[in-house]
């Protein structure tokens, strides 16, 4: 059950007021560092909701960023459509096909279920790459950023671009956590636990894996709308399924089934990934050494371990926090 | 007083051009090319002979040239990312670099809007000098089409009546061919099939080969690069098609980079390029050898481009450029005789205008070379919709 | 072109060529996770640590030096790897499987770019099998028919082992029922070992196999690393019948689907995996009920 520990309320106050502030003082490429890490969050929240909770590993999580980004570009672009319609249209295609794969996926578990997703991560992988409709391998761009001149915003700004990805980063937390909270989330961490025993209490079990990965879907295509923003340019290689393992990755690296972790895996991965990128070529390999020494370890991630090593030095009044916020 | 009320106003956006000025001696280039990913070997033969080219004419040139590497990934979005940092935290005043058509795409219009000249060292898609064209983006490599173009009536001239064509499906694949079935067919040939493979994802040609096999046509006309060039030359070989429908091609099939470990499947292979490295000129001899000696390696055309790119900022500002501005408004209008032969850019698309070599890849006595057949005139691709705008900085 | 009997010989045989190497590529990582349970997304990246074994042998010791010690080569990695890294996580769940193979897939592709660098390497044919052969009214590469030949056999030679002798019969225990198989006194830990490092083998062997008819480059791994999964999944994970009946399909509607539905091509095999999981949720001859 997901629980707003004093610890895990710190963190996020933490993050709050540490992104915001960076934000207010960083250079150019600070913030633009900053709106990646604000975009792969909000992919890393979605996932985490289903894969943390619910225990479906997902490897179509890129594709369903990728078909936001796209259909962003292209309703942004080819439609003419204002920017934030086509944000809202976007974001309810992707959680669409979610539901869809969801529900089609709800009967198959473990590796099964993580080779299912990858199947229909890949087919809208390979649909994309070869359909001249979308530019093939060369990709689209001219994605436009929401248009707020009127009251005195300018997106074009990167300050204020880094802001409004860091809100929505807030926005999509609090929906993941309000969904967590809510009945389907009981039903969605009964399901991980005992598949057999919820179905055998009347719930509809794949209707209940169908909605929450229609919600992931949903804010995975608002993560892809935001990367379509950011760089104004989308191409093929936003829906392939290594996006989906990195994205895996990071979820794992911060703390799966932790929803605060990912957010600080997602930090930790985008610095680490231009640090070490800065120093050699050969980045993939350290990343993927990181990778296996945090799962080897088998702590739950940075964030696992924190809480581990919080809980053994006051365990009491987090339990009974814990309880009470239940 | 009147002149820094100017600079105040003008604010950040000129604050790097004073810089530059400040410091005239230095020319800040930033270099964005692939050091890992599929395209790390092209990259890295860009980046040596761009040294090599820095050495041989900067030294006279009274201007150190500080270069600062970034590495795209062949990831557009990646690559992108890489030029706002160049442009906007080095300030650079000069960026190089280039290998995928996809990452120019997505470069093109923060590099044209921030005013920095790009010197595109390879990625060739047409509409960059076409309708994407740009001031500030100057190509000394090729465009897709010009490689491609001149050898469709050369084929007609040799007896070749019709052709199968094969080429890797994307933007490039279809541009490369596209050019060369128009030329073909202008010219009087036919094209009698055409396949067009999964780009990147097809490994084995042997349905595709069957099917040129049993077209009936004279030769196979085919457009691969890379690793899938390495494959499909070996392939068409083992199949024996070589016999009895001769291969022809975009030059890249048979790079220098490559044929090698193409071994003998590419003997008797016929392809057309703006560069080999057996062309006999004064320039190029002394460029293989200065190459050979600093890298151990026969320059491919990715080097020869990388060589030339350095050569052409050398001479850009040898002719007074010192900044973003000056730089590219020079740029164009630079011409030399390199080890391509003779080479000028179109002011009217900012492309190169060069002159493409027909080879015959032959057996030599040491392995595989490239034995030049023919030596076709330098010509100006179409506008292609570009309408060059006046620089404006 | 499409009623000429010649096209569906050749084409026919061509699906049949790549369902073979399919075939050597998913057998070893099917059984693996028939009987250990463990995802290896790495496989392909033992694949592709074969072929470069291979082409640098080649250089030296001739095509079939490599051809006999790639796997060999393979193997002992996989040795390596099983005592390191597989042995720990065999219990801890597919999705710690799926990243720690994953990671590994990362530091395999910058190993070989570090060892090999960054340019493809080719090796020629062996003489042996140079040329092409008239078969059935078409010429058709001597070396294809000589990889279509050897998944047959290593397909011959493990039904043998799994049907007729003790460590088959041990094999199949262990996949039905591993805790049962450990009770009734099989030395549960060290069929494991055998059949990781068997599949490690095959998998080099697939890479010393296609090195001369493909490029070896530092992403044929990953490269090839979908289509075998697509193949396991599809026939059912732990299955010989399932990795032959997987392979089969994936080599057919590649090739036919290449030449007959070029636009579709790509799209139809996931289409195809989709409808079997949809239906058929552990593929199409699962390794139990």
């Amino acid at each position: 059950m997901f629980t707003h520990t004093p610890l895990r309320l710190t963190t996020l106050a933490l993050l709050a007021a540490g992104s915001l502030s960076y934000a207010y003082i960083a250079g150019f490429f600070g913030l633009e560092i900053l709106a990646e890490i604000a975009i792969l969050a909000i992919l890393v929240i979605a996932l985490d909701l289903v894969a943390g909770f619910g225990g479906m590993v997902s490897l179509c999580h890129g594709a369903l960023l990728g078909v936001g980004a796209y259909a962003f570009t292209v309703a942004a672009t080819e439609a003419g459509l204002p920017a934030l319609p086509a944000m809202l249209l976007s974001v309810a295609l992707s959680s669409v096909l979610a539901f869809a794969i969801g529900a089609v996926c709800a009967r198959s578990t473990g590796i099964y279920f993580i080779m299912a997703t990858l199947a229909f991560g890949q087919m809208a992988y390979s649909f994309v790459f070869q359909s001249p409709l979308f530019g093939g391998d060369d990709g689209l761009s001219g994605a436009p950023r929401p248009d707020l001149t009127a009251i005195g915003i300018d997106f074009t700004d990167s300050r204020a671009f880094a802001v409004y990805t860091i809100l929505l980063v807030a926005l999509s937390y609090l929906i993941a956590s309000a969904t967590l909270r809510s009945g389907l989330g009981r039903s969605l961490v009964g399901i991980h636990h005992n598949e057999k025993r919820l179905r055998a209490l009347g719930l509809t079990v794949w209707r209940a894996k169908a909605t929450a990965f229609a919600i992931s879907g949903a804010l995975a295509g608002l993560a892809g709308c935001l990367a379509a923003q950011h760089t104004q340019y989308v191409s093929p290689g936003l829906l392939s399924w290594t996006v989906s393992g990195e994205a895996l990755v990071v979820v794992i690296l911060g703390g799966l089934g932790t929803l605060v972790g990912p957010l600080l895996g997602a930090i930790l991965f985008v610095v680490l990934k231009h640090e070490i990128s800065a120093i050699t070529p050969y980045w993939h390999a350290i990343v993927g050494l990181i990778l296996i020494a945090v799962v080897m370890s088998r702590a739950k991630g940075v964030f696992g371990f924190i809480e581990a090593r919080w809980e053994a030095r006051s365990p009491k009044p987090v339990v009974k926090e814990a309880k009470a916020d239940a | 007083m009147k002149s820094t009320f100017k600079a105040a106003l003008a604010g950040l956006v000129t604050s790097t051009a004073m810089l530059s000025a400040a410091y005239a001696e230095d020319i800040k280039v930033g270099m964005l090319l692939p050091y890992s990913g599929v395209y790390a070997a092209l990259g890295q033969d860009i980046d040596d002979a761009f040294a090599l080219g820095l050495e041989t004419y900067g030294a006279d040139s009274g201007v150190t040239f500080e270069i600062v590497r970034e590495d795209d990934e062949v990831k557009p979005p990646v690559g992108l990312a890489k030029t706002k940092k160049l442009i906007l935290q080095d300030e650079v005043d000069v960026m190089v670099g280039v290998v995928s058509s996809g990452v120019l795409g997505a470069i093109r219009d923060t590099v044209d809007g921030a005013g920095v000249p790009l010197i595109v060292a390879n990625a060739g898609n047409d509409e960059a000098t076409g309708e994407q064209c740009s001031p500030f983006i100057t190509r000394v490599s090729f465009s897709n089409s010009q490689v491609n173009r001149p050898m469709g009536k050369w084929m007609v001239d040799q007896g070749v009546k019709k052709v199968f064509t094969i080429a890797p499906d994307y933007a490039a694949g279809r541009q490369m061919i596209d050019a060369f079935t128009t030329a073909f067919t202008a010219a009087g040939g036919e094209v009698v099939g055409q396949e067009w493979p999964a780009f990147q994802k097809t490994q084995d040609f042997g349905p595709y080969l069957a099917n040129a096999k049993a077209s009936g046509a004279d030769a196979v006309y085919v457009f691969f690069a890379g690793g899938e060039a390495i494959s499909f030359v070996k392939q068409y070989d083992s199949f024996g098609l070589q016999a009895e429908m001769p291969l022809y091609g975009s030059g890249f099939l048979t790079s220098a980079l490559y044929v090698e470990a193409e071994g003998p499947a590419a003997e008797g292979v016929i392809t057309a390029l703006h560069y080999v490295p057996t062309l006999d000129n004064p320039e190029n001899a002394a460029f293989v050898e200065a190459f050979k000696a600093k890298t151990g390696r026969i320059p491919s055309e990715y080097a020869v481009q990388g060589y030339d790119s350095a050569r052409a900022l050398v001479e850009a500002v040898k002719a007074g450029a010192t900044d973003r501005e000056t730089l590219a408004a020079a740029l164009p209008k630079v011409a030399f005789t390199g080890p391509r032969g003779e080479l000028r850019i179109d002011p009217a698309t900012n492309n190169i205008v060069q002159p493409i070599h027909v080879y015959e890849t032959v057996a030599g006595p040491e392995g595989l070379t490239q034995k030049v057949l023919a030596t076709l005139p330098a010509e100006a691709d179409p506008a292609n919709g570009c309408e060059m705008p006046v620089a404006t900085n | 072109m499409t009623t000429d009997l010649g096209f569906w010989v050749l084409q026919t045989l061509n699906a049949l060529q790549l369902s073979m190497l399919l075939f050597l590529l998913s057998v070893g990582l099917t059984v693996i996770f028939g009987l250990m349970h463990f995802v290896n997304l790495a496989h392909g990246s033992l694949y592709a640590f074969g072929a470069y074994v291979a082409a640098t042998l080649a250089e030296t010791l001739g095509y079939w030096g490599g051809f006999v010690l790639a796997p060999l080569a393979v193997a002992a990695l996989g040795a390596v790897l099983y005592f390191t890294l597989i042995r720990s996580q065999r219990r801890a769940g597919p999705m710690a499987q799926v990243l720690v193979t994953f990671g590994l897939i990362f530091v395999a592709v910058d190993a070989t770019r570090l060892i090999w660098g960054d340019l493809p390497i080719g090796i020629a044919v062996p003489a042996l099998l140079d040329g092409q052969i008239a078969l059935l009214g078409v010429e058709y590469p001597v070396y294809r028919l000589f990889i279509i030949a050897l998944g047959l056999a290593v397909l011959a030679v493990l039904t043998l082992i799994l049907t007729r002798t003790q460590i088959g019969a041990m094999i199949r225990a262990g996949v039905d029922n591993d805790q049962m198989a450990a009770c009734l006194g099989i030395n549960v830990e060290r069929m494991f070992f055998l059949v990781f490092v068997v599949g490690c083998a095959l998998a080099g062997l697939a890479g010393a196999v296609a090195a001369p008819v493909l490029s070896v480059t530092p992403d044929m791994g990953l490269q090839i690393l979908i289509p075998t999964l697509i193949v396991i999944v599809i026939g059912g994970l732990g299955s010989l019948k399932g990795a032959v009946a997987g392979a089969l399909i994936f080599g057919f509607v590649q090739t036919f689907g290449a030449v007959l539905l070029p636009t579709l091509s790509s799209v139809l095999i996931y289409a195809l995996l989709a409808a079997v999981l949809v239906t058929r949720p552990e593929g199409l001859l699962p390794a139990k009920g």
